[in-house]
């Protein structure tokens, strides 16, 4: 046996040999790589984490604040009694699942479309990354002139096919404002569902397209069969990563609806700023935020199940 | 539909192929004018006279188009800048800002996740499971949770209106990512590699320099765009961390436009390009390397 093999054979049981120079199993060093990693998060995630469960069980509010009292859980309390809390947890959920369900659609159709072969498809590839480069802030900005109610290039347009007759304020109906904020959001989020997905489709061995034509397999067959189970852990994952950042969006609703018109675009994400930093009650604040993590945490929780389930999540 | 889901093979006629591209194009061209369409509308409103810029229906092309606005960015204190040239003046070091900001969080991000990434990737230890989950688990908070007791630690610290302290931040956010991309993408790379480097008498800094982290460059590349394009978009912290020239990005300069009602439409536009170009121009550049690290980093067999 050439020490090379000896090495190899070692390591696969867990040995640390002298002669490879670095121990599979030496916790040190592992523990030392880590280290900076998780004093950065423990610092600016962890300690923060911590410190807003604290204050949300507190009254805390800016406006008066030399008073710190512990109230335990009343915070929660006044939150799930509260019609506001419902209100913009409805539109939460109408929001996350009008943009989840449209990312997923267009961009299992995009990466499908990418993946296959014909002219300026390289082109496509790299043109697709386009929104993924430009801010939210911006992003809000851009489709705040394109919805405009007056000079706007949705109107313009509609209106010079002839869809609409006359120019409407899409951002000042409840139903309207709520859509267009959603496809606001969806343009802005899809390449990364798209470049995911598509990463998963180069995945799939072309051999089992051929076996299924060979078996007489149609184009829908072989994506039910083929392509759509090779593509089923990926699309969870752009599904947790796309409702965690729907349930998250922030800026893009600061900029072109900032919660209205009335409450109609009011997240619960854009309560807990309301709260926090137009109230200036922390206290409370706090507490929606952790009613908005718990929520995202359940979310992720059922994702990771799921995940677990199929063995695709391997640590 | 069909199309898109059957692969070209050799049994299909010629004008079956041929309708079957044409399809494909077709496709295409409908995905890049709906990518496009809002941006161009940006970039050619940056374009116009603020007076072409008000005109119903819209002009689509600008009739009479101009570089004033670039101008206005460039030379503050010109003649045209009366409207908003406070925001004009801030938008090149708020540009700076957001470059330093960026690159900074990225670099650290590829350092702290290559170690951390590694060790997970390539160590058995006890709490390795646990580790991760931790790392995962600290981005299931939403910032806007965090950012009542960060701004009073970063207070502490002294570090309001700091760079540093934007950068840390951004990278305790992006950080899990990246150590769960890279982790999976040095796992895809076979320790036998490593193990030759030991024989050739390599330290472990040098096998790490020399042989692994050029074999997982595509992962590394698409690790730092995202950590770097995080933290370029982040208005949310910047906003509430910074208040002046010496730290503020890129987006609260654009908020501050946007939310000022006498600003200019073209100059905000404008603005709005020049906080795109940058990010834009490395995507564009690392496509093929962004795609190829997510393939094997993202996305397991």
């Amino acid at each position: 046996m050439t020490s090379s093999t000896k090495a190899q054979s070692a390591i696969k049981a867990g040995f640390s040999p002298k002669a490879s120079g670095i121990g599979y199993d030496r916790p040190l060093f592992a523990g030392l790589l880590n280290a900076p990693a998780l004093i950065a998060i423990f610092l600016l995630a962890g300690y923060p984490i911590l410190n807003s469960a604290w204050i949300s069980l507190h009254r805390y509010n800016l406006k008066r604040p030399q008073r710190f009292d512990f109230i335990g859980l009343e915070n929660y309390a006044s939150i799930l009694e509260s019609s506001e809390f419902w209100s913009s947890l409805w539109i939460t959920v109408k929001f996350t699942l009008l943009v989840v369900t449209v990312v997923t659609l267009l961009g299992v159709a995009i990466a499908l479309l990418l993946n296959q072969r014909f002219p300026g498809r390289s082109a496509l590839r790299t043109l697709i990354l386009l929104p993924w480069a430009i801010p939210p802030v911006v992003n809000g900005l851009m489709w705040q002139w394109i919805y405009d109610s007056k000079i706007g290039a949705l109107n313009g347009l509609l209106v010079s096919l002839g869809v609409i007759s006359e120019y409407r304020g899409w951002l000042s109906e409840p139903t309207s404002a709520l859509l267009a904020l959603a496809f606001a959001d969806v343009w802005n989020v899809l390449p990364l569902a798209v470049i995911l997905l598509l990463a998963a489709l180069q995945k799939i061995p072309g051999e089992l397209y051929e076996a299924a034509r060979m078996d007489g397999a149609g184009g829908f067959q072989s994506f039910w069969f083929i392509t759509f189970p090779w593509l089923a852990q990926t699309l969870l994952v752009v599904l947790i990563l796309q409702t965690l950042s729907a349930i998250r969006a922030f800026d893009v609703i600061y900029v072109l609806t900032a919660g209205g018109p009335g409450t109609s675009t009011t997240t619960l994400t854009w309560k807990t700023y309301l709260t926090t930093f137009e109230n200036l009650d922390f206290g409370l604040g706090n507490a929606y935020a952790y009613v908005v993590s718990l929520i995202t945490l359940g979310f992720a929780l059922v994702y990771f199940r799921v995940l677990y389930r199929r063995g695709d999540f391997e640590t | 539909m069909s199309a898109l889901f059957a692969f070209g093979g050799g049994t299909a006629t010629d004008a079956r192929e041929i309708r079957r591209t044409i399809l494909l194009m077709l496709g295409g061209l409908a995905v890049a004018a709906y990518i496009l369409a809002p941006f161009c509308w940006l970039l050619l409103t940056s374009f116009m006279h603020e007076r072409d810029a008000l005109t119903v229906p819209p002009q689509w092309i600008p009739k009479n188009p101009t570089f004033s606005n670039y101008m206005t960015f460039i030379d503050p204190a010109g003649t045209r800048a009366i409207v908003g040239s406070r925001a004009a003046e801030q938008t090149f070091p708020g540009m700076l800002n957001s470059f330093i900001a960026a690159t900074g969080t990225a670099a650290l991000n590829l350092l702290l996740g290559t170690m951390a990434g590694y060790a997970l990737a390539r160590f058995r230890f006890r709490g390795r499971g646990g580790l991760l989950g931790l790392y995962l688990g600290s981005r299931v908070l939403p910032g806007i949770a965090l950012i009542v007791p960060l701004y009073l630690t970063i207070k502490n610290f002294g570090l309001l209106d700091h760079l540093s302290a934007l950068i840390v931040t951004y990278v305790s956010f992006t950080l899990p990512f990246t150590i769960w991309l890279l982790k999976n993408y040095f796992q895809t790379i076979p320790r036998s590699l490593e193990e030759a480097a030991f024989m050739d008498g390599c330290s472990w800094l040098q096998m790490m320099w020399r042989v692994l982290l050029p074999a997982a460059f595509p992962g590394l590349v698409a690790a730092g765009m995202f950590a770097f394009m995080t933290a370029w978009s982040d208005y949310l912290f910047a906003v509430i961390l910074t208040s002046t020239t010496a730290a503020k990005t890129l987006p609260v300069v654009v908020a501050g436009f946007a939310t000022d009602v006498t600003t200019e439409r073209t100059l905000m536009a404008t603005s709005g390009v020049l906080a795109i170009v940058p990010p834009l121009v490395l995507a564009f550049l690392f496509q093929r390397l962004i795609v190829q690290g997510l393939t094997s980093g993202a996305v397991k067999d």
